[in-house]
Formats: structure tokens, C-alpha cells, sequence
């Protein structure tokens, strides 16, 4: 009796065969039709997820088919009662069959990897005009801070990445630390910034709005909450902001400048904004981790200053900043604020942060 | 770990010489190579790797960071080098010559030998350390310095090795052990001496020379 | 004169020993200081990174592992060889050094999977934060040690251990040897593990908290974080030594310790499997060790291999690390690939398809796994011209592989395939990695990789390779060879409910993680964004249940060790030759070494022999099978 249950039944493999192909039919479909990712924000973005699309498309039948055989063995050959004594037929291999499932599989890894190197090399090109901004990015724990050359010359940093819509924009990454990684998930470019290493990619992005600029590589207890966010201007808006801030950073230096002369003794009047936004030479800003409506901050790293300050008063808020780990703060890790702005700033420029934040938060 | 090779076979050796009675089979030898002698051959395969990893980090500090080698002011003293590495080498002689001697058995021949080899090793390590205490910079300069004690620490950790090994096989000649016919527990510390020295004069001209 | 329990081998004096180690290490700390006059004179960092690796050196001779070595190397007459370290006289044998390859082989994979409980658990703290976003239970800090310590357990001290474990009980019997080839340094090996394992649970104690950095411990973070990490670096150390002494020893033994007639064609798969895994293993491991003691000089004396300031290099980090972790991830699977070739065989009961391919294809996996470790640093920043070429060669490792898979399923092919508890994590094994190598060989295109690098698309294919991969073959093997390594049979129906709760939920659990990662979550975090918290959820619920699935299998082992229905030798009709010899083996496996005349897998031919046992019996299929189908070839 065992013999003929051994020989599969022919309709049973055709039966078989075609609802594998109809399996994978409806998994390429599936793979496709689930929208796995974020926003297209960028013409790098529509490259890789055409070549997501193949993968999917390639790699279904892979899983399919195997996982057709496996169910179909399982159901055909399973061992039926009275034949506990019974084995297979000694079929040691066949050559024929070897060389096609080495070929083939062979042949379409080649043939992916060709494609993955033109993809590749097509997201990396310069643009042909040549015409390309490049906004200097720099990461530490846990913070990013962007460096722009204005048209005169000027440079300027900020904590928020404004860049262009339309025109093709060169990252120069580094890092002050340890390794951090600079993705903009809408964008699907990532590289890491590496201490001692500039890295960087270019991209160019294609939709206007706010995306978040994320750190993807473990960098320490603010790892997670290292966010801030990438801007998408217009052309227009684009010229105009940059004005804006050049203009800005000619008239801000002097205070921040007085503010660091005043270490050296002298009194000047401290521009609190000013520090809150951009900091002095080697303290952090503030702007860079918190959210503070009035200094136009937007950061999720620390507290939203303007919701855990409603009402608190200066006292509170300078030990806040000089021992940030006194008390921490609802939801918030322990030692990702630096605790070294007793040092790093001023008594003089301390004071004026606190009064000019106790006044915005004062409503 | 190092030593396990050799007396762990040794003592299997005795386990089935004296008690077959009880205790296992005699396992079957389906290779003409030597149980602790191949041991002794892989981990020595394996020790050339943790020298390789040493090395990639020389290639990236030297060749990648392309900085200077050495920076300003910091001199190699190749010649004391030179001269240890003379002695280094002629110890692999000496030890060639204890093991011939024990074969022709010539006991004294192998004594000498030994204790010879085991000196000359320690002198090495003496020059070493003394190169270290002279040499005008810290592993904690910089990163050249760092790999400059990197593998020439790593080094002279095989050598400390190596000297065990060699302590132990000379103590046990000094007690009358081995003989013409019984001189496997020689060879095998041998061959790691041989490769501490082999290893050496690659670690020699890479960092010293070229 | 010490009292006895102070002079022989065992837990007095490992204690006793240990205690010794820490004074020692104090005072070296001291005399060094003292020496290079630092103050202050005492620093609780420099003693405790001594400490961690005088310490357990000290309890490893305490406990006896190296009494026999040091007897030698004294010089005095070699004692001759009393078996009393070998075989296990009652449950208290395995916890006292034992050379007997089965006793270890016992304690080997008894003490890993205990490592998985603990490793397991603390996905299940992981989950439970991950729930929800925002903060649950752990803050930042504990939840990088938790994922940092749960990948670091499950890879150092349980997928590859375990592994370990189980082909040093079968593997000397399958090639018909008394034992391995260096017991004692067996006995090492398994020794080193507990104390890599203790290293690391502990460091949750340690000031600052438990390492952080990932199982990955990428410098410089690893430079600057708090003495925690040192536990990884350290127990790191003892553990690669282990496997090191192990692969040495599973090599000798194979080369050296065959049973007549056992030519290397005629060795069962899990043999090629894991002399192909000890090749990896001698040759990859030095290189973590490496990478581990540049971390321990950078921290320990203020070297500058990973200071750029200094001129030092931190991508170098990522190149040798990463030269030797490639490589352990086959390290992770290639002894699967074994034990899944025997049982394929003998649940099919049919020959291996393709017996040479299979064994070559291994070898080929070995070659090319040296091949390809830049693959993990497509987005690290180093020079791009590596990428390309190692994009290839990573897609071609999946040729090899495949022939692997394809191989299976011709042997199921006509076969009559008895659907047990083994066969059906085989099975199961077949689906589920070959959808995370699929998931792999699209992380070698470049530019995907790019995007999904460091997301959860990632931690999707970890899981599916090494969960659905590795720690499928491992519950295959566990069952397989229960009743050899216990004399007991386990409970078959709570078998097949861990199988299908574990299938369901661990699909469940790690499937939804190939979508969200490429939506933007990225990985190692303790906190996301709200538009995952949906996915999340769910996943952590089915996790709770992938759980609960392990603590059935847990129950299994444990009630069935205890009372299970007594073995036959023979209860699969096997024809390796560990299935010849009662259940369990006789504690010196064989009265006369067997001869071997055939093929281990010559199932469906009539009277067909592998090897023959020298108390008469003749190894066959018992009884002889009938073929089928008179085989067309
Ligand atoms: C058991 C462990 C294991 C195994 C076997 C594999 C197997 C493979 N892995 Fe994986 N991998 C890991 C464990 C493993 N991996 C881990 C732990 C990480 C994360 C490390 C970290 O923490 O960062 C990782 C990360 C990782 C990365 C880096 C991702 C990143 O961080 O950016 C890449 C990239 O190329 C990769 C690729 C592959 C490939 C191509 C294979 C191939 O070997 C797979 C080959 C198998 C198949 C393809 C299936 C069967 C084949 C067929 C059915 C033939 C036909 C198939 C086709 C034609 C497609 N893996
Ligand atoms: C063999 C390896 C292996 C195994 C088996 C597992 C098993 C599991 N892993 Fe893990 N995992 C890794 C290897 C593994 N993992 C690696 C290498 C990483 C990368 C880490 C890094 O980024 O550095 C990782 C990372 C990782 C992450 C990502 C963390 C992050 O990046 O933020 C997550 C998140 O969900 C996760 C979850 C799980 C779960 C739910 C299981 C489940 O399968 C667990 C099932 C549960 C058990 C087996 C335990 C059952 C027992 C009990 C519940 C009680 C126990 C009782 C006592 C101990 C007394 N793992
Ligand atoms: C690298 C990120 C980071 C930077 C830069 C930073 N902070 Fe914070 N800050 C945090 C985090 C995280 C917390 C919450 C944890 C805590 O309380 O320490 C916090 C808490 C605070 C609090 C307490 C809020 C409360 O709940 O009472 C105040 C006030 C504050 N920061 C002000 C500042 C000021 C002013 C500066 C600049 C001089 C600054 N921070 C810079 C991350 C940062
Ligand atoms: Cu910066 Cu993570
Ligand atoms: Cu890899």
C-alpha cells in the first residue's frame, strides 16, 4: 500500500503549484499595497522605495515556494497510520536539480546587486548644476546643532535644520562625542557622525514641511529623546530666513560677545534670548533640547519650558539649571541635561537666562 | 588555557597505557597527526589571529589616520631592538639544540639547553621592560604609543608565556624526566617558543624598521 | 596544614580561592599606586577591574579545574589517570568539575538554558516598557543595560553555549570516540561560562549601572561609560576563551578520534556542522577578544586607540569587532544547520539529498563569512569604496544557504515524515529563517540599509535568524536527543503545544517589527513616537504569550527529566551510532570502539549499515525499513 501514497499525486502538486503561485501572486500584492513607509520627502526617497518594491517582489516567491513545499510534504508525505515501518525511497541527490537551485538563486542575488549599486550611486550623485548648499552638521550627546554659511560670508548655527525644497543640500557631519547618526526618516538617508570623521550624504528634498531629525545610533541615556527637526522651505521662504537670521547673528553677536566678556570681568548687558537660543561659545543652548514659545524654540530632548515653568519661580529655575539633577523632572532621564552650566556660563549670563525665561514663562 | 594542550593529552596517553581494564576504549587514531601536537597547532593559529586584530588596529592608527609614525621627538631605539632580537632568536637555537640532544641522548646537552633558552628568554623580557622605562613616551600620548605598547605588550605576554612553559619543562628535566623516546612534552611548549620568536620579528620590522 | 575541604577541589576552596583573588587584587591595586605614586591610594575602579579578572581566576583553580595541570607542571611523576572525575555518580556530579564529555555536555546545556530564563526575562522588562510610549517602569539608563545585558546573555551565553553543549554530548558518540580529545580542557571550557555569566548578571549592581552600550559596545561610548561596562568587556573575555578551548577541542577530536572506517564522507552532518563551526570559532573569536582588550586599555591606562584626538581610530573598533561578530552569527547557525540535517533524515527517513553539497556548502558559508563583516557598517562612515564589494559577497552567502534549504526539502520530498514534536520545529526552522535571511539579503542592498539601518527592521531579522533560526534548531535538538541525554522520554503533547504557541506568538511578537522599523521607529530606544504605539502594544501582548510558551517547554523538560517513561536506546530507528548504545550512554560510551561501514543516512535501503557495534548487534534501522519505491537514481 505505501508505495503509491509516496508518489505525490500529480494533481495534488499542480493543485499545490498553483496556489503557490497564487500565494505569492496575492503576498507581492499584499507587499505592495501595505504602505510601509513614512513620507516621500526627498528624490533619494523615491529611489529606494522603488527598490523596496522589487525586493518585495523578488523575495515573496523565495517564501512562498519554500513555505508551499514544507505544507504540501507535511500533508502528502506525512507518515499515515501502519506505516511506522516504512521509509522513503534512497534517493541520494540529483545533479541536474543542484546546479539550477545554485544558479538560479546566484544569477538574481548578481542581478539585485547590480541594481542596488546603480540605485546607489544615482542617490549619492552631485547635482548637474552644481548649484547645491552645504549646511554643516554637528552631533553630541544629546543635541544637534546646524552651521550655515550665509551669502556674505557670515557663518551662523541653529538648532532647527532649515534647508530648501527642490535644490540638493550637502550634510558635512561630525561629532564633539561619541558616534550619533543623523536620519531624517521622510528623507531615508541616514550616516553616522563619528568622532574624528566628517561623514555626510546629500539629499534633495522634495516636500515642504517639518520632519523630525533623528539620532540613530546608541549615544547614551539621551539617545531616545535626541530629536529635533528639519524644516522644508520654499525657495522664497527659504532666501528669506536665511537674510532673517544673517541679519539676526550681526546684530545678536555683540551681546553674546559681551556676555563672554563678562567672564573676563566686565559687565555687559546679557541678552538672555540670545543665550537661550544659540548659548555662548561652550555652553549648549537651551533652545537645542527645550520647547520655548517665545524664543521660538522647538525640542523635545527636555521639557517643554513653556507647560513645566507655567508659574515656577526664578529661584526654582536657576537651580533647575545649575543642578538640573536636583529634581528631575516627570518623564525625563536623569543626566542628559549638562550639569556643567554653573561652569560653562556665566553668574552674570546665568542671571539674565533666568530672568528672561522667567518672564516668558510668566502669563 | 595555553599550558592544556599538552598535559591534558599527556595524562589521556596514561589512562588507557596502564588501566585498560577499567576506563575507556582506546580511541581509535584516525589521523596520523598528534592529538596535543594539532592542539598546540590551532591555538597557535588562533594566537596569530589576536596578532592580526593587533595589527589591523597598527594599519588603521598608522596607515588610515596616516598621522606620523613616530610624532616629534619620539625615537624607536632601534638598535637595543636589534640586539634583543638577536637574543630572542638565538634562544629558538639553543632550544633546537636541547631538543636535539635529548633525542641523541645526551641528557646533560638537553639540561644545559634548557636552562640556557630559559634565560636567554628572561633577558629578553628584561631588555623589553627596560626599552619601556627609557623610551620617553606613554601608551596614554598618543595613539602611536598606544599600539607601540599595544603589540610589543602583547608580545611580551607571549613571551611570559612561553617562559612558563619553558620553566616547567626544564624543571622536569632537571627531575629526569623525558628521554630519547618520551620527548613529545618538550616539542610542543617548543613549537610555541618557536612562534613567539617567528612572531617577533614580524612585530620587529613593522614597528621598529619599516 | 589546611583542612581538607580547603586542600581538594571544590566549593570550600573556590570559595576560599576567590576571596584570595579579591585581597590579591586589592594589593596589586595598592602596590601599583603605591608604585607610580597616584592618589588616592585606594581607588575602588582600579580594584575592581582587577578583581573582575583575578577573581574568577582564582575561583576556576579553587574549584579544581586546573589540579591536574599544575600536579604536571610541578615536575613530580605524572600520577596515572584515576577516572574519578569522570562520569556522574548522582545529580551533586554536576556541580563539581567533571571530565565525562557526556556530564559536561549536560551541564553545558542545562546552565544555558537557564541563561535563556534570564535573558528572556528581561525582554519581557523590555516589552513591558516598550508598551506603551513614554516612561513605565525603567528610565533610560536601566533600559540600554537591559537590551544590553538580554543580547549579550542570549548570544554569548546561550545561543552559542548551548550549541556548544549539545554536540559535546552526541558528538564523540556519533564518530564512535570514548570522549573528547582534551577532557580536562573540556572541563575548563564549561567552567569559564558560569563566570562569564555571573559577570555579567552582576553588573546591574555595579556603580553606574549595568553596561549600555549594546551587545555591540561600539567605542567610544564604551570608553567613557560608567565601570558597568567592564563586566561585558571582561566577561566577554572568559566566555570567547571557553568556545576557543571548545572549537580546539571538537577539532582535535574530529580529526584525530574517528572510529575505523569513518571517513570524512561518511560523517554525520552535525559533525561537518561543527567542525565548520570550531574553523570559525579559532579563527574569528581572538579578534572580539582584541577589540574587548583595546576598550580595557583605553579605559583601565589611558591608551588612545579610539581617542581621535589623540590620533587614534573609532571606526577600527567597528572593523574588528565586527570581523569576528559576522562570523559568530554563523557561529549561531551553522551548528543548527546540523542538528536540523539529522533529524530531517531520520523523521523523513530518507537519505540527506545532496550529502557532499550540504557538507561543502558549509565550508563555503565558513569562507565567505569572513568575507562580509562591513555589512554592519554600511552607514557608519567608513570608506565607501568597501561597500559595494561587500554588499556582494553578503548576497552570495544566500547561494550556499540555499542550497542548504532546497537540499531539506528534497530530502522531506517522498519521504514519510513522522510529524513529532523535533520534525515540527524543523519545520518550522524552514519557514521562519528563510524569511529572515530573505529579510538579511535585503539589508546587503546598500541603499535600503540605508534607511533602515539601527530601525526595528533590524531587531525583526536578529530575531528571525536567531529565534526562528537558532533557537528553533535548538528546541529541535533538545527533543531529539532528550531521551539519549536522559533516558527519558518527554511528554509529546505539551511538545507539540509549545510548537505552535511558540510559532504563533514569536510571529506574532517579531513580524509587525519588519514594519514598523521601516516606518521610521528606530531601534534601541526606551521611549518612541506616538504612531507607533499601536504596533507596539500588540507586539509586547504576543511577547508576554512567546513567554509563557517557553516556561511550557520549561515544565516539559523538567517533569519529564524527573518521570518521564523510560527510553529505548533506539527510539527514532537511527542509524548514527550515539542511538546503538543505551539510553543513556554507558559512562564510557562504547566497551570496544564500533566499526564503520556505510553512510550515516541510508535510510529506505534494505539492510543498510553505518556501523557495527562489537557486541554483535549490527547498526540498522531498527527493524531493517522497507523502501517504498524502488529508488529511480
Ligand atoms: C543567526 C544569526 C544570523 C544569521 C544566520 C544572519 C544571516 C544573514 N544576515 Fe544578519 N544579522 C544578525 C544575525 C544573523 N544574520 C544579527 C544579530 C544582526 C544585528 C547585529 C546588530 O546588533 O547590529 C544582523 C545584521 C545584519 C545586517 C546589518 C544590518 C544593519 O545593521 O544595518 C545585514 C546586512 O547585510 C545582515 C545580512 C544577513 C545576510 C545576507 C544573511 C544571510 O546569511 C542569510 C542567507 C539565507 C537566506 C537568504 C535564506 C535561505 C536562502 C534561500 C531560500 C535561497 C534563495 C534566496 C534568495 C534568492 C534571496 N544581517
Ligand atoms: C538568541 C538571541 C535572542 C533571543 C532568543 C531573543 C529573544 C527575545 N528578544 Fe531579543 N535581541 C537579541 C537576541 C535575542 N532576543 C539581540 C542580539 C538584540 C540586539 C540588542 C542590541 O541592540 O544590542 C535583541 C534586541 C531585542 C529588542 C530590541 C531592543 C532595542 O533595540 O531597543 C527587543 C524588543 O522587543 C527584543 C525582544 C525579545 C523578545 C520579546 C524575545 C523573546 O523571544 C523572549 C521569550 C521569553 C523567554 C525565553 C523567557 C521566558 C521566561 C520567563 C518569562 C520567566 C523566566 C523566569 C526566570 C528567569 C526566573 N530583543
Ligand atoms: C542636552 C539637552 C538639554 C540642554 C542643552 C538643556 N536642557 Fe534643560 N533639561 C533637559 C532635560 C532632559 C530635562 C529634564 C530632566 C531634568 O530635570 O534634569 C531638563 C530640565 C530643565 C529644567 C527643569 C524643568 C522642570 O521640570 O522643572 C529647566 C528649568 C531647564 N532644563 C532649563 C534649561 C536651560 C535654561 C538650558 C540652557 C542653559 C537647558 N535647560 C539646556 C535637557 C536639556
Ligand atoms: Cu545621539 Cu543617539
Ligand atoms: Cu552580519
Amino acid at each position: 500500500m505505501g508505495g503509491e501514497t509516496r508518489k505525490p499525486r500529480r494533481e495534488a502538486m499542480l493543485l499545490t503549484a498553483a496556489i503557490g503561485l497564487v500565494l505569492s501572486a496575492i503576498g507581492i500584492v499584499i507587499g505592495l499595497w501595505i504602505d510601509w513607509f513614512p513620507i516621500q520627502g526627498s528624490t533619494q526617497a523615491e529611489d529606494i522605495d522603488t527598490l523596496w518594491d522589487v525586493l518585495v517582489i523578488c523575495s515573496v516567491p523565495v517564501f512562498v515556494g519554500v513555505t508551499a513545499v514544507v505544507l504540501f510534504s507535511a500533508r502528502e508525505f506525512r507518515q499515515k497510520p501502519g506505516e511506522e515501518h516504512l521509509d522513503g525511497p534512497p534517493i541520494h541527490g540529483n545533479t541536474k536539480l543542484e546546479i539550477v537551485w545554485t544558479a538560479i538563486p546566484a544569477v538574481m542575488l548578481i542581478a539585485l546587486c547590480g541594481y542596488a549599486a546603480v540605485v546607489l550611486s544615482n542617490i549619492e550623485e552631485a547635482p548637474a548644476s552644481g548649484q547645491e548648499d552645504r549646511v554643516a552638521v554637528t552631533g553630541e550627546q544629546f543635541t544637534w546643532t546646524f552651521e550655515y554659511t550665509a551669502p556674505d560670508g557670515k557663518k551662523f548655527s541653529t538648532n532647527q535644520l532649515y534647508v530648501e525644497q527642490g535644490k540638493s543640500v550637502k550634510f558635512d557631519v561630525r561629532s564633539k562625542d561619541v558616534i550619533h547618526d543623523f536620519w531624517v526618516p521622510q528623507w531615508r538617508l541616514k550616516i553616522d557622525a563619528v568622532p574624528g570623521v566628517t561623514t555626510g550624504y546629500r539629499v534633495t528634498p522634495t516636500r515642504t514641511g517639518v520632519y523630525p531629525v533623528v539620532c540613530a545610533e546608541l549615544c547614551g541615556l539621551g539617545h531616545a529623546f535626541m530629536r529635533q527637526s528639519a524644516h522644508v522651505l520654499t525657495p522664497a521662504r527659504f532666501d528669506k530666513w536665511m537674510t532673517d537670521m544673517a541679519a539676526k547673528k550681526a546684530a545678536g553677536a555683540a551681546p553674546a560677545a559681551g556676555g563672554t566678556a563678562a567672564a573676563g570681568g566686565e559687565t555687559a548687558a546679557v541678552d538672555g534670548k540670545a543665550l537661550f537660543t544659540d548659548g555662548n561659545g561652550d555652553a549648549t543652548a537651551c533652545g537645542a533640547c527645550h520647547t520655548l514659545a517665545d524664543a521660538g524654540t522647538e525640542a523635545a530632548t527636555g521639557p517643554n519650558l513653556d507647560e513645566v515653568l507655567a508659574g515656577q519661580d526664578a529661584a526654582a529655575i536657576k537651580t533647575s539649571i545649575i543642578d538640573p539633577n536636583a529634581e528631575i523632572s516627570e518623564g525625563f532621564g536623569e543626566g542628559i541635561m549638562p550639569p556643567n552650566y554653573g561652569e560653562t556660563l556665566t553668574p552674570a549670563e546665568i542671571d539674565a537666562l533666568v530672568k528672561y525665561i522667567a518672564d516668558a514663562t510668566k502669563k | 588555557m595555553e599550558a592544556a594542550a599538552i598535559p591534558a593529552a599527556h595524562g589521556h596517553g596514561h589512562g588507557h597505557d596502564d588501566h585498560h581494564h577499567h576506563g575507556p576504549p582506546p580511541a581509535n587514531r584516525s589521523s596520523r597527526a598528534e592529538p596535543a601536537m594539532l592542539g598546540m597547532l590551532l591555538f597557535i593559529v588562533s594566537e596569530i589571529m589576536i596578532f592580526g586584530a593587533f595589527f589591523t588596529a597598527y594599519f588603521f592608527i598608522r596607515v588610515v589616520q596616516d598621522g606620523a609614525w613616530m610624532p616629534e621627538g619620539n625615537e624607536l631605539p632601534v638598535a637595543v631592538a636589534g640586539v634583543n632580537t638577536a637574543i630572542l632568536l638565538s634562544s629558538s637555537l639553543t632550544l633546537h639544540w636541547a631538543e636535539t640532544s635529548l633525542k641523541a641522548g645526551n641528557r646533560n646537552g638537553f639540561k644545559v639547553g634548557m636552562l640556557t633558552t630559559f634565560l636567554l628568554g628572561l633577558t629578553f623580557l628584561f631588555i623589553q621592560i627596560n626599552e619601556y622605562i627609557h623610551i620617553g613616551f606613554a601608551p596614554s600620548d598618543h595613539a602611536q604609543g598606544s599600539i607601540f605598547y599595544g603589540l610589543t605588550g602583547l608580545h611580551g605576554a607571549h613571551v611570559f608565556i612561553g617562559l612558563l612553559l619553558l620553566g616547567f619543562v626544564t624543571l622536569r628535566a632537571f627531575r629526569g624526566h623525558f628521554s630519547a623516546d618520551d620527548h613529545r612534552g618538550v616539542e610542543i611548549p617548543g613549537i610555541y617558543w618557536h612562534f613567539v620568536d617567528v612572531m617577533w620579528i614580524v612585530v620587529y620590522t613593522s614597528i621598529y624598521i619599516v | 596544614m589546611l583542612p581538607a575541604s580547603l586542600r581538594h577541589a571544590g566549593w570550600t576552596r573556590a570559595t576560599f580561592y576567590t576571596l584570595l583573588g579579591i585581597a590579591f587584587s586589592y594589593a596589586l591595586s595598592l602596590g601599583a599606586r603605591a608604585g607610580f605614586d597616584y592618589d588616592p591610594l585606594l581607588d575602588g575602579e582600579s580594584v575592581l577591574q582587577i578583581a573582575l579578572i583575578a577573581a574568577p581566576l582564582f575561583f576556576l583553580v579553587g574549584i579544581g579545574c586546573f589540579d591536574y595541570w599544575f600536579y604536571w607542571a610541578s615536575g613530580r611523576p605524572a600520577r596515572p589517570e584515576d577516572h574519578s572525575g569522570h562520569g556522574a555518580k548522582s545529580w551533586k556530579s554536576y556541580f563539581y568539575v567533571n571530565t565525562d564529555h557526556k556530564v559536561i555536555g549536560i551541564q553545558y546545556t542545562v546552565l544555558s538554558f537557564f541563561f535563556l530564563l534570564v535573558g528572556g526575562l528581561m525582554a519581557m522588562l523590555m516589552r513591558a516598557e516598550l508598551a506603551q510610549p513614554g516612561r513605565q517602569f525603567v528610565d533610560a539608563g536601566t533600559f540600554n543595560g537591559l537590551f544590553s545585558v538580554h543580547a549579550s546573555i542570549l548570544i554569548f551565553l546561550f545561543i552559542i553555549p548551548v550549541f556548544a553543549g549539545l554536540a559535546n554530548y552526541v558528538l564523540p558518540l556519533m564518530i564512535g570516540a570514548p570522549d573528547m580529545a582534551f577532557p580536562r580542557l573540556n572541563a575548563l571550557s564549561f567552567w569559564m561560562l558560569p563566570v562569564a555569566g555571573v559577570l555579567m548578571m552582576a553588573s546591574f549592581f555595579a556603580p553606574g549601572g549595568s553596561f549600555a552600550s549594546g551587545w555591540t559596545a561600539y567605542a567610544p561610548l564604551s570608553n567613557t561609560a560608567p565601570i558597568g561596562q567592564v563586566f561585558f568587556t571582561i566577561g566577554v573575555q572568559f566566555a570567547g576563551a571557553a568556545s576557543i578551548a571548545t572549537a580546539l577541542n571538537f577539532l582535535v577530536t574530529i580529526i584525530t578520534m574517528r572510529a575505523p572506517g569513518m571517513s570524512f564522507f561518511r560523517m554525520p552532518l552535525l559533525v561537518w556542522a561543527n567542525f565548520s563551526t570550531s574553523l570559525l570559532v579559532v579563527i574569528a573569536t581572538p579578534f572580539i577578544a582584541a577589540s574587548q582588550f583595546f576598550v580595557l586599555l583605553d579605559r583601565g591606562l589611558g591608551f588612545n586607540f579610539f581617542n581621535s584626538a589623540q590620533g587614534g581610530d573609532v571606526l577600527m573598533y567597528q572593523h574588528v569587532f565586527w570581523f569576528y561578530s559576522h562570523p559568530a552569527v554563523y557561529i549561531m547557525m551553522l551548528p543548527g544547520f546540523g542538528i536540523i540535517s539529522e533529524i530531517l533524515a531520520v523523521k523523513s527517513r530518507k537519505p540527506i539529498f545532496g550529502y557532499r553539497m550540504m557538507a561543502f556548502s558549509l565550508l563555503a558559508i565558513v569562507v565567505l563569512g569572513f568575507t562580509v563583516w562591513a555589512h554592519h557598517m554600511f552607514v557608519s562612515g567608513m570608506q565607501e569604496w568597501i561597500r559595494v564589494p561587500m554588499m556582494i559577497t553578503t548576497a552570495i552567502i544566500a547561494v550556499p544557504t540555499g542550497i542548504k534549504i532546497f537540499s531539506w526539502l528534497a530530502t522531506m520530498w517522498r519521504g514519510v515524515l513522522k510529524l513529532d514534536t523535533p520534525m515540527l520545529f524543523a519545520l518550522g526552522f524552514l519557514t521562519m529563517f528563510t524569511l529572515g535571511g530573505i529579510s538579511g539579503v535585503m539589508l546587503a542592498m546598500i541603499p535600503l540599509t540605508i534607511h533602515v539601518s539601527d530601525t526595528y527592521f533590524i531587531v525583526a531579522h536578529i530575531h528571525y535568524v536567531l529565534f526562528g533560526g537558532s533557537l528553533f534548531t535548538i528546541y529541535a535538538g533538545v527533543y531529539y536527543w532528550f531521551p539519549k541525554m536522559t533516558g527519558r522520554m518527554y511528554d509529546e503533547r505539551l511538545g507539540k503545544i509549545h510548537f505552535w504557541m511558540t510559532f504563533v506568538f514569536f510571529n506574532a511578537t517579531f513580524a509587525p517589527m519588519h514594519l514598523i522599523g521601516v516606518q521610521g521607529m528606530p531601534r534601541r530606544v526606551a521611549d518612541y513616537a506616538d504612531q507607533f504605539a499601536g504596533w507596539n502594544l500588540a507586539i509586547s501582548l504576543a511577547s508576554f504569550a512567546l513567554g509563557i510558551s517557553t516556561l511550557i517547554f520549561v515544565y516539559n523538560m523538567v517533569v519529564s527529566w524527573r518521570g518521564g517513561p523510560r527510553a529505548v536506546s533506539n527510539p527514532w530507528r537511527a542509524l548514527t551510532l550515539e542511538w546503538q548504545v543505551t539510553s543513556p550512554p554507558p559512562v564510557f560510551n562504547f566497551d570496544r570502539i564500533p566499526t564503520v561501514v556505510g553512510g550515516p543516512y541510508e535510510y529506505g535501503i534494505p539492510g543498510a549499515v553505518h556501523g557495527i557495534l562489537h557486541d554483535g548487534a549490527e547498526v540498522t534501522p531498527t527493524p531493517a525499513g522497507t523502501a517504498a519505491q524502488p529508488s529511480k537514481e
